[in-house]
């Protein structure tokens, strides 16, 4: 497939937006975990991260998405990060609680596209996020145990977010249109069971109930598509100044 | 052992120790032009490791068309922090050799890159470095 859908462009432009952002917040926080390990750990998720924004952009740019605007050149209403990424107010744990769903809904999105000539860079890619996955849930399970009320509360803002990232329970093999193209070997359904089966196990026996969770979320009549999600929201302008390097362009030597 | 590839345009080719199966196969195809830039990049230093480049089996093939020359690459880690680094030091190794008028880089991640790609000598000289697979 040379010529990608515009829906399959949208929907890897969210994944791009969501690892950019994702990266972002790994090296905010390397710095701020409850032990060094934590901190590696953040630093080299945040590398990674990166990293696979770069491959996947240079795949936005043959589709005629412009380079620097996937880089940061935009409004912040214009990125489709997943929403639970935009601002993390809160202690570690609600940190946790916002970057494991992100990742892992990202990496379903990713695990689910078919095109052939993509498949030896996200088997790669697959070999970094086995790690970040792991670390998460490793994470989230002691977590759980020592701050159960903040994952709890960040969990019931954090998964519908996620959710309306990867997409409207209503987009099945007949009417995703991503699927139906053929660039996605699954469907949204079928990627947000998995999803929630996930988290529903991870949690299961543990003082977090996930009881308060809109696991229906997003609505379809509101959801944005480009954007994947609902009820707007930004990263914020001090985000994009980051990102952008801005501060950094005050110390370049001419 | 030595392969001869007179008639063919292509070079004499050693089978080096520290060269993969995959590496070798597509060296005995190179031409004398290829096998000369195979060399330069074999002098490239990985810069995270004390071996070369084509050691680390990060180079996948060099082609060279009127002086256009394509290396196709991968990297061990997609979020290499030396990436630029590297294609730095592969173009500016290649474009002083003469006969080459532009060098591009084809990033690719099939085959995935592996340790298994990684010769026992190759592994040895790393083990040497302190450095454990």
């Amino acid at each position: 497939m040379d010529e990608w859908p515009d829906p399959a462009v949208d929907y890897m432009q969210a994944i791009v937006d969501t690892k950019l952002i994702l990266g972002h917040r790994y090296g905010q926080w390397a710095l701020a975990g409850p032990s060094l390990e934590d901190d590696i750990g953040g630093a080299s998720a945040s590398q990674e991260e990166i990293g696979h924004v770069r491959q996947l952009a240079s795949r936005l740019q043959a589709q005629g998405r412009d380079l620097e605007w996937i880089h940061g050149d935009r409004d912040a209403t214009e990125f489709a990060n997943a929403a639970c990424l935009d601002s993390i107010d809160g202690e570690w744990p609600t940190y946790m609680a916002s970057t494991a769903p992100a990742d892992r809904a990202a990496w379903y999105l990713l695990d689910a596209i078919a095109i052939e000539d993509l498949q030896g860079m996200l088997t790669k890619m697959g070999e970094d996020e086995y790690f970040h996955l792991e670390y998460h849930d490793a994470r989230l399970e002691t977590l759980a145990e020592s701050a159960p009320d903040t994952i709890q509360a960040a969990l019931e803002t954090t998964l519908p977010q996620a959710l309306s990232f990867i997409g409207p329970a209503t987009y099945d093999e007949e009417t995703d249109p991503v699927f139906t193209s053929g660039f996605t070997d699954r469907s949204v359904a079928e990627i947000r069971e998995a999803f929630i089966a996930h988290y529903t196990d991870l949690f299961e026996g543990t003082a977090v109930s996930l009881d308060g969770v809109d696991f229906d979320a997003p609505d379809p009549d509101t959801w944005d598509e480009a954007r994947r999600r609902v009820g707007g929201g930004s990263i914020s302008e001090a985000d994009l100044r980051q990102l952008r390097g801005t501060e950094n362009k005050l110390f370049e030597i001419n | 052992m030595s392969t001869s590839h007179a008639d063919t345009g292509a070079a004499d080719t050693d089978t080096r120790a520290t060269d993969s199966e995959f590496i070798q196969r597509r060296r005995t195809e190179a031409t004398a032009l290829e096998s000369e830039l195979w060399d330069v990049l074999d002098e490239i230093p990985d810069p995270h490791i004390p071996v070369s480049l084509v050691e680390m089996a990060m180079i996948y093939d060099v082609t060279e068309r009127d002086g256009q020359v394509t290396v196709e690459m991968s990297y061990p880690c997609m979020g290499c922090p030396a990436y630029g680094f590297i294609e730095n030091d592969i173009k500016s190794g290649l474009r002083v050799v003469d006969g080459v008028a532009a060098v591009d880089i084809d990033v690719v991640w099939d085959p995935v890159w592996t340790k298994d790609m990684l010769t026992s000598d190759v592994r040895e000289k790393m083990r040497n470095s302190g450095i454990s697979l």
